[in-house]
This record gives C-alpha cells, sequence and structure tokens, in this order.
C-alpha cells in the first residue's frame, strides 16, 4: 500500500514533475487569487492561446539568426511579446470601436492563435514544435531547463507580488480610492498582466494550452469559498494548487492517464468537495441554515394562539391553531431558545418578550380587520385575510392602518384593540 | 499649518468635454473650509464629473481645480474619497479592519508594511464610527448603514481634510440615514470639509450648510434657502417641477 506512494518518488520524471508542476502552481494560485476578483479570467485563457505564435516567432529567429535550435529563454521571450501584444490589441480595439472588450478579447486571441498555428505549418521544416504536445502540455517530460525558467519566474512572480501585495490589493479593490492617493494604477495593471503572462507561459508546457487557465483560476476560486481576507485567501489558493499537482500526478501514474488531465481533474474535484462543504459559504452549510430557519409566520401564530388562550397553552390547543406546519416542535423549541416562550408541566406560557410580540401581532390582526370592513369585505373572509396579512411587516403597516382608520380602540366584532407596543 | 487660503476647494472656469459635449462648461465655485455641503442636479448633470475633477481625475479643457490652495496635480490623497455602495464588490475577501487600514496606504512608503501606529489609527477611525466592534467581518455581512459608516472610516483614516462623499444615502432607510448624517455632522465638527452628492431634493436643505446646484454650468452655490428658488430648480430640473414645489414653499418659511 505504502509502495503505491513510495515507488513513483523514486522516478526521475515523477520528481521533476512533482517539483517543476508545484513551483508553477504554487504561483499561479497567487495570482490567480487577482485574476479571480478582477474578472479577468477570460483574459488568463486568451493569453494562453496567444503565446504559441510568440513561441514560433522566438523559435525561428534564434535559429535562423543564432542557429539555436528549440532556444527556451528565445520562446519564452516571444511568447512574453505575444502576450503582450495581445493585451495591447485588445485595449486598442474595445478602446476605438464599439466592440466591447470580452468580444475583442475572443477575436484577439483566436487571431494570434491562428496565426502561431500556421507559422509552425509553413515553417514545419525549421521549427519541430508539436503542436499536440502545446495543446495538451507534457509534464511527465519536464526538462531540466523547464524546471531553472519555472523556478526563476515563480521566484520573480511571487517578489513583485508580495512587496506590491497592499498595492494590488487596494487597485483591485477599489480603483478609484488607489488612483486618487496617486498609486499608479495603469502601472500596476500592466504589472499584473505580466506577472500573468509569465505564469501561464511557464505553465503551459506543463498543462497545455486549454488547461492552464484552470490552474489558475480553479485553486483560487476554491480558496475565495474558504476566505475571507486576501492574504489568507493567497495562501490557501497555493496550498490548493500544489494539491492537485501532487494529487493529480498520483492519479496520473496509477491510472496511467495524461498529466495535465488528471492534474486539472483532482483540481476541479477538489472545488467541488470545498464547494459542498465550506463552511461558511458551502452548499450544505447554506441548506442546513435554510432547513433550520423557522419562518416568521408561525412563530407569530403560536405567539397570538397562547396570547388568546389567556392561560399557559398546552400543546394540543397550539397544534390546534396554530400547528398545521409539520414542525411545530422545532418552533416552539426556538421560541423558548430566543425567549418568546417558557414551558412548564407541558404548557407553554408567554415570556415578556413574547407578551410583547404577541401584542404587536394581534394589533396588527384587529387593525387589518378594522380595515378590512371599511372596505367592505364579506364578513366570512375578514378574519381569514387578516390572518394572512396580520404577518406583513407590523411596524409598518399598523401605523399606516391605525393612521387611515383613525386609531379606533376596538375591533369589528367589539374587541378591543391593544395598544402600540414600544 | 498655516494655511495660505481659507478655501477648501477652489474651481476656476473649470470646463471639461467628452466628445466635444460639454460635462462642465465655465464651473467657478469657492467652497469654503468646515462645511457640509451637498451638490444636487439632475442625472446627466456632471455631478460625477465634477467629483473626478476634484479628485483630479479629468483633464480639464480650461481651468484649474485647487485644493487647499495647491494645484489638484500636485494635492494627491489630500481629499478622501467615499464611493457610491454600488460601485464595491461586496464579496471580496477583505475584514472591516483592513478597509479602514487602507486609509493609511498613501502614508506607508512603498516597500514597508502597515505599523502598529497606522492600525491604531484605523481602529480609531473605527471607533469615530462607532463600527470598532464589527472589525472582523467581512464587508458583505454588514447592514447598507454599516457599510457606508467603514467607507467613512477608511476616509477618517486618511487624515484628509476634505472628504468627497458619492451619494451615502441612496438606497438606505430613514434611520440609516439619520445615522449616517450624524457621522457626517460630527465629522465636520472635529474640521473637515465634507462635500457630498445628494439626490434627494426634499432632504437638501434640512442636512447641508450649503448647496451646489450643477447642471454642465453652475446654477448657484450657496445658503439652500437661495438654491432652493422656484426659479432656479426650474431652469435645471425643466418639466419636473411639480415634485419640488413643496421644498420651495417650506424654504419659503
Amino acid at each position: 500500500m505504502l509502495d503505491l506512494f513510495y515507488a513513483p518518488l523514486t522516478e526521475t520524471y515523477f520528481q521533476k514533475a512533482l517539483i517543476g508542476g508545484s513551483i508553477i502552481a504554487m504561483v499561479a494560485g497567487v495570482v490567480g487569487c487577482l485574476v479571480v476578483l478582477r474578472r479577468m479570467a477570460f483574459l488568463g485563457d486568451a493569453l494562453s492561446h496567444a503565446m504559441i505564435a510568440g513561441v514560433a516567432g522566438g523559435y525561428l529567429v534564434m535559429k535562423l539568426a543564432f542557429g539555436l535550435e528549440a532556444h527556451a529563454p528565445g520562446m519564452l521571450l516571444g511568447s512574453l511579446i505575444a502576450a503582450v501584444t495581445t493585451v495591447a490589441l485588445i485595449s486598442f480595439v474595445s478602446r476605438i470601436s464599439r466592440v466591447k472588450e470580452d468580444t475583442a478579447i475572443g477575436i484577439m486571441y483566436t487571431g494570434i492563435f491562428a496565426l502561431g498555428v500556421v507559422a509552425v505549418s509553413i515553417f514545419r521544416h525549421y521549427i519541430h514544435i508539436d503542436l499536440m504536445h502545446f495543446i495538451m502540455g507534457d509534464i511527465l517530460g519536464v526538462a531540466d531547463i523547464d524546471l531553472w525558467v519555472s523556478a526563476f519566474v515563480g521566484a520573480g512572480v511571487l517578489t513583485v507580488l508580495i512587496l506590491f501585495f497592499r498595492h494590488f490589493q487596494l487597485s483591485t479593490f477599489d480603483p478609484v480610492m488607489a488612483a486618487s492617493i496617486g498609486l499608479p494604477v495603469v502601472l500596476l495593471d500592466y504589472l499584473l498582466t505580466t506577472c500573468v503572462s509569465l505564469v501561464v507561459v511557464s505553465a503551459v508546457s506543463m498543462v497545455g494550452v486549454i488547461l492552464v487557465v484552470g490552474l489558475l483560476i480553479t485553486p483560487a476560486a476554491t480558496a475565495y469559498l474558504l476566505c475571507d481576507r486576501l492574504d489568507k485567501m493567497m495562501a490557501l489558493s497555493a496550498l490548493f494548487g500544489v494539491t492537485s499537482v501532487v494529487g493529480g500526478l498520483y492519479l496520473c501514474v496509477w491510472l496511467d492517464s495524461a498529466g495535465g488531465g488528471a492534474i486539472m481533474l483532482f483540481c476541479t474535484l477538489q472545488f467541488l468537495v470545498v464547494l459542498v462543504l465550506a463552511p461558511k459559504y458551502g452548499l450544505l452549510f447554506r441548506w442546513m441554515r435554510l432547513r433550520n430557519l423557522v419562518p416568521q409566520q408561525e412563530v407569530e401564530d403560536v405567539l397570538t394562539t397562547v396570547l388568546r388562550n389567556k392561560k399557559p397553552a398546552p400543546v394540543d390547543i397550539i397544534r390546534k391553531y396554530a400547528g398545521q406546519g409539520k414542525n411545530l416542535d422545532k418552533v416552539l423549541k426556538r421560541m423558548i431558545q430566543d425567549g418568546l416562550l417558557t414551558q412548564q408541566n407541558q404548557e407553554y406560557a408567554l415570556t415578556d418578550k413574547g407578551n410583547k410580540e404577541a401584542h404587536t401581532v394581534l394589533r396588527a390582526h384587529r387593525l387589518w380587520e378594522s380595515y378590512l370592513e371599511s372596505i367592505g369585505t364579506p364578513k366570512k373572509e375578514v378574519h381569514s385575510i387578516a390572518h394572512r396579512l396580520e404577518h406583513l411587516d407590523q411596524a409598518q403597516t399598523s401605523a399606516y392602518l391605525d393612521k387611515k382608520l383613525g386609531s379606533p380602540k376596538t375591533g369589528p366584532h367589539g374587541k378591543e384593540i391593544p395598544a402600540k407596543t414600544s | 499649518m498655516i494655511k495660505e487660503t481659507s478655501f477648501a476647494i477652489e474651481v476656476a472656469h473649470l470646463t471639461v468635454s467628452y466628445n466635444a459635449k460639454p460635462a462642465l462648461l465655465d464651473v467657478n465655485v469657492k467652497i469654503e473650509a468646515d462645511q457640509l455641503v451637498g451638490v444636487i442636479g439632475p442625472n446627466g448633470a456632471g455631478k460625477s464629473t465634477f467629483i473626478k475633477a476634484i479628485l483630479g481625475f479629468v483633464k480639464p479643457d480650461l481651468g484649474t481645480v485647487k485644493i487647499q490652495g495647491t494645484h489638484v496635480k500636485n494635492a494627491k490623497g489630500r481629499v478622501a474619497y467615499v464611493p457610491q455602495r454600488g460601485a464595491v464588490d461586496w464579496d471580496f475577501p477583505i475584514t472591516v479592519r483592513e478597509v479602514a487600514l487602507m486609509g493609511r496606504f498613501q502614508k506607508i512608503p512603498w516597500y514597508a508594511s502597515p505599523r502598529k501606529k497606522d492600525r491604531d489609527a484605523a481602529m480609531e477611525a473605527l471607533e469615530m464610527v462607532r463600527m470598532a466592534d464589527f472589525a472582523h467581518r467581512q464587508i458583505g455581512e454588514l447592514s447598507g448603514g454599516q457599510q457606508q459608516r467603514v467607507f467613512m472610516a477608511r476616509a477618517l483614516a486618511q487624515g484628509s481634510d476634505i472628504l468627497l462623499l458619492d451619494e451615502p444615502f441612496a438606497g438606505v432607510d430613514a434611520a440609516t440615514e439619520r445615522a449616517i448624517l450624524e457621522v457626517l455632522e460630527r465629522a465636520k465638527k472635529s474640521g473637515k470639509t465634507l462635500v457630498v452628492v445628494h439626490h434627494d431634493l426634499s432632504t437638501a436643505a434640512e442636512y447641508f450648510d450649503k448647496l451646489l446646484l450643477i447642471k454642465q454650468r453652475l446654477y448657484a452655490y450657496g445658503e439652500p434657502y437661495m438654491v432652493l428658488q422656484e426659479d432656479l430648480l426650474s431652469q435645471v430640473y425643466e418639466g419636473k417641477l411639480k415634485i419640488f414645489k413643496d421644498v420651495v414653499k417650506k424654504e419659503g418659511n
């Protein structure tokens, strides 16, 4: 059993994949938080696609000018240039034409991706880029040079983000205030875009063009469900990035599947688990909170029932008048917790607070009855309609009805309308 | 500190345009210090352009804006801005305390982290708006009025003498409106100048010391009874005057 975990660790390719993948996933997780909060996810996708043109260009230039085959730094630089060009074109098009930004992103990145694909196929005798490798990534074939590149990129991007954490936080949260205190907001935007490009470019060789945006946003979104502070979100997101790589790589070895796919699959499953189980923003918790919610209407029905009974009421009386709902026991328990009722020998009595609220509801009920009678509602229906309307926000409705009816002292059946309690 | 001028904000000949359409046309106004000033005018009257000009965000075609005697370009951070509630992402992972701390960022050098003195100042500002008990809450968990107060605290923590508020009373109930107004009055008492964009003419006279009526041009600036004149309002609000008849009458008394 233990061997299942230990055996892959002895393989060099696995070690390299683990180290390289973890570095990139960690940095992508941290940058991804800002990408998610700024709603830039689509731009991340665009950058990854655009870089194929840059890779081809970098390869071609280095080969023709210096005779170097597959020169990694040259291709990295080319990708960066392609990414920056894409961003510049996107903002240019969306600024000068009526085409909106998301459409501009879609146009530009597919265009530049297409340019890259065409270039790779035309120059196939000079440049040897495997398009499949580019699209799917090859984390199990990570070369030493890739490791070094990702280590440098990771260290650089992390340094920038930690150093300018406050600046990125403020310009993401409130760009207007950031500008008003003199922060270079536009420059910060470019800096962040550069960081995202760097991360995307170094992640593509591992998980491929299609999956890289997932590595960027999924761990960040997972952390988003668990945190109320940006620094914690970044730390947690980095952790989720690393666990995705570790979990995904084991998955890939055990199932003998594609590396990038396994990593993203694990990452997504991780997100779904957190989505369900997260303590504050998770589905399970929300469902439980809704279930524990006691309808105000039932509470008010119990209050008036006990009040009308004039003495502590046993359960069966309450059930008769207010207990149509199945969860009467829960309602009663909650009301005792909230200090509205007390229980003695199977009978329920109102506390002072409960008494006051009961009177408020009763007052609303009688006022509605008076009002309904005054507008000519058939006698038979007056009570039942008033019974429904008494649950509307009493502070507002009672004050209005009271004024409109000229502050009556008694209702239509001659019953007293309780005075306003404050 | 000796001030060269007693005016908090001086706007001279301010003209701003977007695509040949004037958003502001020859606006001249001097706003005295220690005032609670309401900026009123219909939608599209250039209120937000006016605010952007005071923050130094727009490049005017003509004219100057001076903050406490200094050209607005060199006065970054002297005006604290409180955004409209709709302009804030309330799901952002940030706590009340961190928002208040943001008010201190301009005083912290770029390479340093916030120190205890900054954190204390942020807490002090939260005390002032009575939000210290909520320091560790995420901002989305607060009520509308509480959210508004947190951003007031951030502006106070900035230590600026001039506060700019964009529709702080939009979408809050009457009781909350009172609570926010109380914070504004207290800020005024501590020597701040507050410029508030406001949309409700019926409360404008009651809330503010001075009103500024704007629609591209500056129509009036002064005490509420001077600004809330029927002829002025009818020029600015055109057909919608009927609604404001009451306002004018009330002020006439």
